[in-house]
């Protein structure tokens, strides 16, 4: 990775970290999961962002006590978090992994982890009560488990995380493979725990899942810190490079004589046997304002628009090679 | 919205009234540490386990009704001894025990479950004998059942006294539910080392337990079921009279005790002895398991992960 890049990327406002990483690195035999990470997480919510083997999990299960890394030093809350089950008390993880006790009723579970963590049996019974509420699932609490929908596994989980009151949350891609629906309503819950004063650590492998929770990113890739900061700035550091944008239109070759003539345009290339053009910009804001007005034009009707930058996997690879 | 007023009313709630989870009182301690008790006990209802428990144990049962069925009037003391002293304890309890010692932590692992325990503030050394008491518990009331069914299929309806029975029964759950204790603190200590725990168990019950505790020779001293036996001979008198009156003493000949130069078996650990040898050995496994799962890291595997 290019250090500059890290550089380039402002830091927040001096506040005190809730979770520190200082030189940690995890190994798996000879196979490295993360890599001399140095970060510091703030109140509030950040993504974590990488693609998929990028090692936000290692890094989520290292921040949680569940493995110890092989080195540097790790703290949340100013704690060290190996073998410190005390912490538990103001830390709740969403992992990834769909997996339940699948027996129990939405109810159990939650009531269940609720007095795991100490909740006597009234407090238990409230806390469970409210935090199932709070992900909406009270309806569907009497069910077993294993006849909820992924969007309900997902909420309970989430439940579960938050059943005795974290002061840090850790969630492990908490929006995978749920409906547009429960998608939306465990984001708005997210950014009311951070309304809350919760400080929220959310890791996903989709942009735009994270940049519709909070400005404030840490990208990994390959075990590595990428980058880190605002939102705005890293956006900024992937536009100054450039983009690349598929346009579909019949009309293929017209279209990309007039592409030609924008100034923004660093390339065009046509892909006739998929009646597309491929577009290289490095101002993909602009250009992207200005397709409309252009697909309206006579006989360049536009069908399709997508960018494979949109995808980390590439964004990542550009920002690590480049 | 409503769950928006929930989220927020749970946390002031909390922080208002003081029910706070962070301070780490002994009653909140207790109650996470009974309730991953239950947990586990919960989890041994479930799943596939039972299929082989009740095949387990039927099995003795079985054997006895049809012996009793097919056998010319078989001597009870013999079908006592054989099914009750030799099958059970030397392959149906470390089998009962390895069943369910071996998936107390790996089960969960495998299921991905464990992280669950993990982001607890019970620790994990709490964690692995929380599940090894839940476990040597389903083991003993399941041992007990076992001797149970076992006894009452070979004693119903013959001429042995009531008393006499249940008191050779009881005598006999007690020995058996020892070493099955013991069986399971070996087998969840074996479980921290392995992941094939079930095939070394199965390994270490036919040559430790099925060969070398039926060696005359010192090796059987590091044996469960050596210990078991001596208990089970001094409580349990396994004499067989024929029809022509001569006595033999069936738990001598096939354990190996040299009875003919050591009638009181003066020279072989005492009654005492060998349950401190169980009870010392079983809290020793435990314990160093306990160490050896507060060192251990739980890698559960997700997509993201390496």
């Amino acid at each position: 990775m290019h250090p500059e890049l890290l550089n380039q990327v402002a830091r927040p406002a001096e506040v005190t970290p809730v979770v520190t990483f200082h030189e940690v690195s995890k190994w798996y035999g000879n196979v490295i999961g993360i890599n001399k990470l140095t970060l510091e997480i703030r109140p509030g919510v950040t993504g974590l962002l990488g693609p998929n083997g990028a090692g936000k999990s290692t890094l989520l299960q290292m921040a949680t006590g569940q493995l110890r890394p092989s080195q540097g030093t790790l703290h949340v809350l100013g704690q060290s978090v190996w073998n410190n089950a005390a912490l538990n008390r103001s830390i709740g993880l969403c992992p990834e992994q769909d997996a339940f006790y699948e027996w129990m009723t939405g109810w159990e579970f939650v009531h269940t982890c609720a007095r795991l963590s100490g909740l006597a049996g009234r407090d238990a019974r409230a806390a469970a009560a409210r935090t199932i509420e709070a992900v909406g699932m009270t309806k569907n609490q009497g069910r077993a488990v294993r006849g909820y929908s992924k969007g309900m596994r997902q909420r309970i989980k989430l439940a579960q995380s938050l059943v005795h009151d974290p002061e840090v949350l850790f969630l492990d891609e908490p929006l995978t493979g749920t409906d547009p629906v429960a998608r939306r309503d465990l984001m708005d819950i997210i950014q009311r725990l951070a309304g809350e004063g919760k400080s929220v650590l959310v890791s996903s492998h989709v942009l735009h899942e994270v940049e519709s929770l909070t400005p404030n990113i840490v990208l990994l890739n390959h075990g590595r810190l990428v980058a880190e900061g605002h939102i705005r700035q890293i956006r900024d550091l992937i536009d100054s490079h450039p983009h690349h944008i598929v346009l579909v239109s019949d009309a293929y070759r017209k279209l990309a004589s007039r592409l030609l003539a924008w100034d923004d345009v660093e390339g065009v290339r046509v892909m006739a046997a998929d009646n597309a053009l491929m577009v290289e910009t490095r101002a993909p804001d602009a250009f992207y304002s200005r397709l409309p007005a252009l697909s309206l034009e006579d006989g360049l009707a536009i069908k399709a628009v997508y960018s494979d930058d949109d995808n980390l996997e590439a964004v990542f690879k550009y920002l690590v090679e480049k | 919205m409503t769950a928006a007023t929930t989220l927020v009313s749970t946390a002031e709630s909390q922080r208002a009234t003081g029910l706070g989870p962070r301070r780490a009182t002994a009653t909140s301690q207790i109650a996470a540490l009974w309730t991953l008790y239950k947990l586990t006990l919960r989890q041994h209802l479930h799943g596939k386990r039972w299929m082989v428990m009740v095949a387990l144990f039927l099995l003795p049962a079985c054997m006895a009704i049809v012996i009793r069925s097919t056998a010319r009037d078989p001597a009870a003391i013999l079908l006592e001894f054989m099914l009750g002293f030799m099958l059970v304890p030397q392959a149906l309890l470390p089998l009962i025990a390895l069943v369910y010692a071996s998936g107390m932590i790996q089960d969960e692992q495998e299921e991905q479950t464990i992280t669950y325990l993990l982001v607890r503030p019970i620790p994990k050394w709490a964690i692995y004998l929380m599940k090894l008491l839940a476990t040597c518990t389903t083991a003993v009331l399941l041992t007990l059942i076992l001797t149970v069914l076992t006894y009452a299929a070979v004693y119903l309806h013959t001429s042995a006294s009531f008393a006499d029975v249940a008191v050779r029964c009881a005598k006999a759950a007690a020995v058996h539910s020892l070493a099955v204790v013991a069986y399971c603190s070996l087998f969840g200590l074996i479980s921290m080392f392995t992941s094939r725990v079930l095939v070394v168990g199965i390994i270490y019950t036919a040559i430790v337990e099925g060969v070398f505790a039926n060696l005359p020779f010192g090796i059987r001293l590091a044996t469960v079921i050596y210990y078991t036996r001596l208990i089970a001979y001094r409580m349990l008198d396994f004499i067989l009279t024929n029809s022509r009156g001569a006595k033999d003493n069936l738990a001598a000949e096939a354990w190996q005790f040299d009875v003919d130069r050591d009638p009181q078996l003066l020279q072989y650990p005492s009654t005492a002895t060998c349950m401190i040898v169980l009870l010392v050995a079983t809290i020793v496994c435990a314990i160093l398991a306990a160490w050896l799962c507060s060192r251990r890291e739980f890698h559960v595997k997700v997509p993201d992960s390496h």
